[in-house]
């Protein structure tokens, strides 16, 4: 993208909030760009290497979970806490990657469902660590004070600025993974892994760093969850449709590119959280429909086809 | 699985034993028959369909409401939503899948998962999110053979299970249609330099998948709590089914039903309360990871 198109858009992010005061739509920018967070992070490894991941719930809820335990037990701040919970998710991945890379497409697929499924048991019955089905809630965020004022926690314009900081974090993240040469390797082991393996790519160990880099993104998007939200339980953060909602965004939204997952979150999840407001529940309608549509008619994504129809209109 | 009712405290060490062996039978006969409905789909298709839970789900909910608007016993509602289950998925398969199953096994599990989470949250807008239950006058006491408490509507899922997945069987072996389905599933080119029309033969075991689905979901209603979601829980079980059994093979479905049942009722007992659900996920990664062809060899990968 050009250096004014990304000049502009910063421009808006920063003002937004002056813009737009209604809480509702505070609240649905920060909704948007958590999301953005964390289609972008499976993004990575289910767009650039394209290893369809039905588990992500589990760095999600590894990250919001120690976020939130680093807090309530050892009083760390939530500022290092959300950077800690993407590591340890990071660090859950690793041998979620050795034993499930050992399978290859729908296999990788359904394998980590069965991983998240028993993260989520273990969760809901260590008890000690995690308080279990009661789940964990903060009342009070630390203090903190920026340039002599206090920051209101009450506000949601903070959380708002901390969520645009994570998300163009991992937009950045992502242009700079597109042009590095672990994305090309990754590009090449989406497309054919036998030949990728075959001139000479490391092909799991590319894969373990994939999975690792969008668990570290799954898990600083969880954490920033944890902190908005005030409250974590097993079955919120560990859930499948957790899981399902993480691939729907950057596939509606244009898979393997870097603003994808920010157009499918922008288009999901004003829908799915204006519907919410009206009718309360079923709200990921939406994203079921518009993944049907996805697949069948673009499967390039919105940002995708916009991209094909630039380029066919220079060409 | 969460069984409504607690079952009566169990003395002996024995008793114990062989009344985890039969609640484990019966509720695995139930999950053979979803387990088949998901395999034969995939040995014609290749289609991973994620939204079969759901289908479970309505087939559920087509018995609660043959009971409330009709007063029809859920168990002879089968006769409705089997049918029912058939048309619909044809219907799906027609004019959503048949598309999308050239363009490769990640892509229909994806289309898939959208239509799962489609039609779990229409249920969920129309039926809401509360727990339903049926009550059925003959469901208070259980059955107690031997002094072993055996659930009357268990029971009779049992039975009813076993006729449909014989029945099913039998379809499949014996019938033009069922050499067909089998054959197509084997080796689709050969199938199709045969004569087979292997699109006509797809739209009919995707039906038959749904039928099968269906009518475990009228099957599974009263002994269950009915919500929109609970699709969701059933399909990660009917993956552990398959793949235990070998993804593709019928008689590798009904073991591999039969022996996530006895592993939850066992593991239960003698493992874990609070982990039983997660010895069929442990069973399901070890079992792609060293036998990816299945416990007993027969499926494909």
């Amino acid at each position: 993208m050009k250096p004014v198109m990304v000049a502009v858009a910063l421009a808006v992010m920063a003002a937004a909030p002056w813009i737009v005061t209604d809480p509702f739509f505070v609240h649905l920018m920060i909704i948007v760009l958590m999301w953005t967070v964390l289609g972008a992070a499976w993004n990575i490894l289910g767009g650039f290497a394209g290893q369809v991941s039905f588990g992500h719930s589990a760095f999600l809820g590894a990250g919001a979970y120690t976020t939130m335990i680093l807090y309530l037990t050892l009083g760390i701040s939530p500022w290092y806490g959300i950077v800690l919970g993407g590591l340890v998710a990071a660090l859950i991945a690793l041998p979620i990657g050795l034993i499930c890379f050992r399978l290859r497409g729908p296999y990788f697929a359904l394998s980590t469902l069965a991983v998240a499924e028993i993260i989520r048991l273990v969760a809901l019955n260590w008890e000690s660590l995690t308080a279990g089905p009661v789940g964990l809630l903060i009342t009070t965020l630390p203090a903190v004070s920026l340039g002599g004022r206090a920051i209101d926690w009450e506000s949601k314009t903070p959380f708002y600025y901390i969520i645009a900081v994570i998300a163009l974090g991992a937009l950045g993240m992502t242009s700079l993974l597109a042009r590095s040469r672990l994305g090309a390797y990754l590009l090449a082991i989406r497309e054919d892994i036998d030949s990728a393996e075959a001139i000479g790519i490391n092909t799991v160990q590319a894969r373990v760093s994939a999975l690792a880099l969008s668990a570290f993104l799954a898990g600083v998007g969880g954490g920033f969850y944890a902190m908005y939200l005030r409250y974590v339980d097993p079955d919120a953060v560990f859930c499948i449709p957790l899981s399902v909602e993480m691939v729907f965004i950057p596939v509606v939204g244009g898979l393997t590119t870097v603003v994808g997952p920010f157009i499918g979150a922008v288009f999901l999840v004003s829908l799915a959280e204006t519907f919410r407001s009206h009718f309360q529940v079923g709200h990921l309608i939406f994203y079921g429909a518009f993944m049907m549509v996805a697949i069948r008619y673009m499967p390039e994504g919105i940002w995708g086809r916009l991209l094909l129809m630039f380029e066919s209109r220079r060409g | 699985m969460a069984l409504k009712g607690d079952l009566p405290p169990i003395k002996c060490a024995m008793e114990t034993f062989v009344q985890s062996v039969v609640s484990g039978v019966l509720t695995g006969s139930l999950y053979a028959m979803i387990g088949v409905g998901l395999t034969i789909v995939f040995g014609v298709m290749r289609i991973i369909n994620m939204a079969h839970g759901d289908m479970v789900m309505l087939g559920m909910y087509g018995a609660f409401w043959a009971h409330v608007a009709w007063k029809m016993d859920p168990f002879l509602s089968i006769i409705l939503w089997v049918p029912a289950g058939f048309v619909g998925g044809l219907i799906i398969y027609r004019f959503l899948l048949r598309k999308i199953v050239p363009a490769g096994e990640l892509n229909t599990l994806l289309y898939t998962a959208g239509l799962s989470l489609f039609v779990a949250n229409v249920a969920l807008l129309v039926w809401t999110g509360d727990y339903r239950t049926i009550k059925l006058p003959y469901a208070i006491m259980p059955l107690r053979p031997l002094g072993i408490a055996v659930p009357i509507p268990l029971a009779i899922a049992f039975g009813m299970a076993i006729l449909v997945t014989c029945g099913l069987y039998w379809f499949l072996v014996h019938t033009d249609t069922g050499r067909a389905i089998r054959a197509t599933s084997q080796e689709p080119e050969a199938a199709a330099l045969m004569g087979i029309s292997v699109g006509r033969i797809s739209m009919i075991t995707f039906g038959l998948g749904t039928a099968l689905a269906c009518g475990a979901g009228v099957l599974l209603a009263p002994s269950l709590y009915l919500y929109p979601t609970v699709g969701e829980i059933l399909v990660a079980k009917c993956f552990v089914i398959v793949v235990l059994g070998g993804l593709g093979s019928v008689p590798g479905a009904i073991a591999g039903g039969l022996l996530l049942g006895l592993a939850e009722s066992l593991g239960a007992v003698y493992v874990s309360v609070p982990y039983k659900d997660a010895i069929g996920f442990v069973m399901f990664l070890l079992v792609l990871l060293f036998r990816p062809a299945g416990l007993f060899g027969e499926g494909k990968s």
